[in-house]
């Protein structure tokens, strides 16, 4: 508890900027995919163990809460994904990148590609949800 | 990390790092972090987006899985992904996670964890979809 407290103090007082708000970013959407995939590959799993489940667990992902979670949960992979892009080719090429200018503008275009990148994803799941749990006409 | 990052460029110094699991397990995640991205990035563009949970049933997934093609991609997911998220919780917990004894207590029971879900994950892609009993 002493150590929550203690990150959750750091988070706000060190002013890390960009660099610290994708060190943040890529642990929340890291660890909410996480959680879902362990969830998914369980609920996955019936088709085999428990066939008359699944119906019943797709039935739940129908739901307008989790249609919106999954919303997000598309957002959390894609920006996982290109800031981890950005962790993988500074490290394993070049550590010389981490110097400040290149960390931040690297930081902030992996934001924003994920952003460009979601907006078309979050568009389509948006309409389905609408067309599927609010009746929107096609 | 180094102390005094400049933005002018981090000095350039070798450093001899002590070889062992937590740099396998380092290099690791950057190497399978890199493959998740068609991996995951296809699965959730197609089942996510463009399928749709709508159209999702167990008769899509028995059709999907006809093809082995599409087990081997998701038994390739299932370990990479699972495995990758994982070993980032580990890393996470680490950060309010001190001492020795409870590092490790840690370590194996996130190993375990992951390695019964992967093995319930995997024995359902091999086996399939079994006949709906309803």
């Amino acid at each position: 508890m002493q150590a929550v407290k203690l990150t959750l103090a750091g988070l706000v007082r060190y002013q890390g900027r960009e660099g610290q708000i994708s060190f943040i970013l890529h642990r929340l959407t890291g660890l909410g995919t996480l959680l879902f995939l362990a969830i998914h590959i369980l609920d996955t799993s019936t088709v085999y163990f428990f066939p008359s489940l699944y119906d019943h667990a797709i039935a739940l992902y129908r739901t307008t809460p989790f249609m919106i979670g999954e919303i997000f949960l598309v957002f959390s992979v894609i920006y996982h994904g290109l800031n981890g892009v950005k962790i993988a080719i500074f490290d394993l090429v070049n550590p010389g990148m981490w110097n400040i200018e290149t960390q931040r503008k690297a930081s902030t275009w992996a934001l924003v590609g994920a952003i460009i990148l979601w907006l078309p994803a979050a568009f389509i799941m948006t309409r389905n949800l609408l067309v599927h749990n609010f009746g929107l006409g096609l | 990390m180094a102390a005094n990052v400049t933005s002018q460029a981090v000095k350039k110094e070798s450093v001899r790092v002590a070889q062992g699991l937590e740099i396998t397990a380092w290099k690791w995640m950057r190497y399978s972090g890199l493959l998740l991205i068609p991996l995951a990035w296809i699965h959730v563009a197609l089942q996510d987006v463009i399928v749709g949970v709508h159209a999702i049933d167990i008769t899509y997934v028995e059709m999907r899985w006809r093809l082995i093609g599409w087990r081997i991609f998701d038994f390739l997911l299932l370990a990479f992904a699972f495995a990758h998220g994982m070993n980032g919780l580990r890393q996470v917990l680490f950060d309010f996670v001190s001492g020795e004894n409870a590092r490790r207590r840690l370590s194996w029971t996130l190993l375990i964890l992951w390695l019964v879900i992967s093995l319930i994950g995997a024995v359902a892609i091999i086996g399939g979809v079994a006949i709906p009993e309803n």
